[in-house]
């Protein structure tokens, strides 16, 4: 029981990572069909500019709320100057285009921050541990927890309750008829894209408690996301959350059930979505 | 005759641009670097390069080897056997090195070290641990002077024997270097302490070496309630590791704990005072070990040009070239199969002690420390109070065991 407990919390606090990671990435290809291999360096860039941030004002807390923002900054320009010319092309423009970003990104941090290893401490209203039946369980997993939830229940409202979220719905259904009854497209797209930066960079910062940053942290995440996002469905939000769940929770009792085989199972369970349902959990048809 | 003058002053200046003759100026030794410089373990090869170039510049300083400077031609293996080999070749065929030295991973050496004896040119490895290079796939040309990982665990093994603790574990990453360092340390052990019990395979966690959430793996270790653990997880994976253990309670004085590379600089940096102390930690190279003048000057030298205290890959690389001159300096030639003569049973002093490299298999025997991590307000980072050398000799097991034939 003990047992089953903390590898549930385990596994739920790296879901939730996991899932900021990859709704962001979701978001991202269901309005703007691109598929954006950079999110992973911009998870890194938020972990290494909420590091930054804390050295001049040794607090998490402004370091999580001016870090993430920042990179979202990143992410206007990014779109606004590159991602913008390759819409309407080939998907392989938009690879192309997303990976060398990808590049430039995770060398532009080891020229600023070096190749060596950093690690950001928990604010200390979290760290430390609760009791936990016999054991003791960190408050920061915690944390993560419930994090992930608020963050994804604030996100599933915008995009349901509000205006500015039906509009982004509304776009990324059909751009040319959002286009037709007056949406200012381009300036959705770079709000959106904007969005899906910063949850990447709030996902960073949140793991940067919690894992060692190095430079290249973020082409571990990005594979992990991608099988998220296409385990739950391409574009689909409810899909992200189910997904990293899922995979979460897949690779702490793997550890414990499987072995060596739990190196698999995220692929093993990649393979049988891709054969038994290819639109993934709650994908669209098409 | 003005204009005379001026004229042989022009082809003067313009003969000064042409390559020296080689007959009146020194054509510099050149030496081949092949570490990973780019990826998540970029810090390794930075940490060489930089001892790298404080011996070279010693080296020059000092009127060269032989007379003639030293030239250094670094090279990125990304951490992948077929780019190494790459650049192994390009260094050999192009550049024309005349010694090579390097790799950290033991993957790569262990595929690019039987193609070496083909390029006919000496190869020093100063970072990767895998017994087979001095071992199964040894040959003339191959040659290692840092620890590798049977002396490094036999420490181990020799620490472990002292403690009251019976029954071990281990966590490790999962590919051959955390399985060999399990299987070493169960044989060594065993032969020192017969009544050592190890957890069976199904209760021990090899994390992938992508891990970032070490969580599941220090419960499950928690769960089986072992008396000691040995970790071979090294760079990130051990950062994040004993951060999280620490937050889990795994280093509460439960177990004992053996870290085979916990003692690296990278390591201890990252972690600060988040390192918990009273751990027992090893390293192929501790910069306060050796109270010889010589490493008393390395890591004067080292800190006041980097700011930083040596690593153990920054020993590696510096050691390399020491190794290097006095194998150069015995065959009076850089000629490479001269060199390669030289080198076998050479002994040279290295910052680390003194070292002396086996005809037998090429593998340097050379001292370990191991220590206990402590708090100390003069270091930035945790050192090791009391610090525990072992005698090469002591731990480097015979040469008859290692597997090799040497071609």
């Amino acid at each position: 029981m003990e047992t089953f407990i903390a590898n549930l919390l385990n596994g739920l606090s790296w879901g939730m990572l996991l899932f900021l990671i990859s709704v962001g990435l979701t978001t991202v290809f269901g309005v703007l069909g691109v598929l954006n291999f950079a999110h992973g360096s911009f998870f890194m860039l938020g972990a290494y500019l909420c590091m930054q941030i804390m050295h001049v004002v040794p607090s998490f807390w402004i370091g999580i709320l001016v870090g993430p923002m920042l990179v979202a900054l990143l992410g206007v320009i990014v779109e606004r100057l590159l991602l913008r010319r390759v819409y309407g092309r080939d998907i392989t423009f938009q690879l192309l285009l997303t990976f060398a970003i990808l590049l430039v990104l995770d060398d532009a941090v080891r020229l600023v921050w070096g190749p060596g290893y950093h690690v950001v401490e928990a604010p200390a209203l979290l760290a430390g541990t609760v009791p936990l039946f016999f054991h003791s369980y960190p408050v920061y997993r915690l944390f993560l927890v419930a994090a992930g939830p608020v963050i994804g229940g604030a996100l599933w409202s915008f995009f349901h309750f509000t205006r500015w979220g039906r509009v982004v719905r509304a776009a990324a259904a059909d751009r040319e008829m959002a286009a037709g009854v007056g949406i200012r497209v381009p300036a959705l797209f770079t709000a959106v894209f904007a969005l899906g930066t910063w949850l990447a960079a709030i996902g960073g910062a949140l793991a940067a408690p919690h894992q060692s940053l190095a430079p290249s942290m973020g082409e571990r995440i990005i594979i992990e996301s991608f099988i998220v996002v296409v385990v739950g469905g391409m574009g689909s939000f409810p899909g992200a959350f189910a997904g990293a769940l899922l995979l979460g929770l897949l690779e702490s009792f793997g550890t414990v059930f499987a072995g060596r085989a739990q190196m698999a199972l995220p692929f093993i369970l990649l393979a049988l979505v891709l054969l038994v349902r290819p639109r993934g959990f709650f994908g669209r048809e098409g | 005759m003005k204009r005379f003058f001026a004229i042989l002053t022009v082809i003067l200046m313009l003969a000064g641009l042409l390559p020296a003759a080689p007959a009146t100026a020194a054509e510099p030794v050149k030496i081949g670097f092949v570490y990973i410089m780019s990826g998540p373990f970029a810090t390794y090869g930075q940490f060489a390069k930089k001892g790298a170039e404080l011996a070279i510049d010693e080296i020059n300083k000092a009127g060269g080897i032989l007379g003639r400077p030293v030239e250094a031609c670094f090279e990125d293996s990304t951490g992948k056997p077929d780019v190494a080999m790459r650049a192994i070749r390009k260094l050999v065929y192009q550049e024309k090195v005349d010694c090579l030295i390097g790799l950290d991973s033991s993957g790569v050496a262990k595929s690019v070290v039987p193609s070496i004896a083909q390029l006919k040119t000496p190869l020093i490895i100063t970072h990767a641990a895998t017994p087979d290079v001095t071992g199964t796939v040894c040959n003339r040309y191959t040659f290692r002077i840092s620890l590798n990982l049977a002396q490094n665990v036999k420490t181990a093994a020799l620490l472990a024997a002292r403690t009251d603790a019976r029954t071990w574990t281990t966590v490790g990453p999962d590919y051959a270097f955390g399985h060999q360092s399990w299987e070493y340390f169960q044989k060594y052990l065993a032969e020192i302490e017969p009544g050592a019990k190890f957890l069976p395979k199904d209760q021990i966690a090899f994390p992938p070496f992508k891990t970032t959430d070490f969580s599941a793996y220090i419960t499950k270790i928690m769960q089986t309630k072992p008396d000691g653990v040995l970790i071979s997880l090294w760079g990130g994976n051990l950062i994040d590791f004993v951060r999280q253990g620490a937050e889990m309670g795994f280093f509460n004085g439960d177990y004992e704990v053996l870290v085979t590379l916990g003692a690296a600089t990278e390591v201890l940096s990252a972690l600060g005072d988040k390192m918990p102390e009273g751990l027992w930690v090893g390293s192929r190279y501790w910069f306060l070990a050796n109270d010889s003048a010589l490493n008393r000057d390395f890591v004067k030298n080292y800190h006041g040009r980097f700011g930083e205290y040596p690593s153990y890959n920054a020993h590696g690389a510096y050691g390399a070239l020491l190794t290097y001159k006095a194998a150069v300096e015995k065959a009076k030639t850089v000629d490479k199969d001269a060199v390669v003569t030289a080198l076998e049973g050479l002994t040279v002093e290295l910052p680390v002690g003194t070292i002396t490299i086996r005809p037998e298999d090429h593998q340097a025997v050379t001292d370990a420390c191991w220590g206990k991590t402590a708090a100390d307000p003069a270091y930035p980072i945790r050192i090791l109070k009391p610090m525990q050398i072992f005698r090469g000799v002591d731990i480097t097991p015979p040469a008859s065991d290692t597997g090799c034939t040497m071609k």
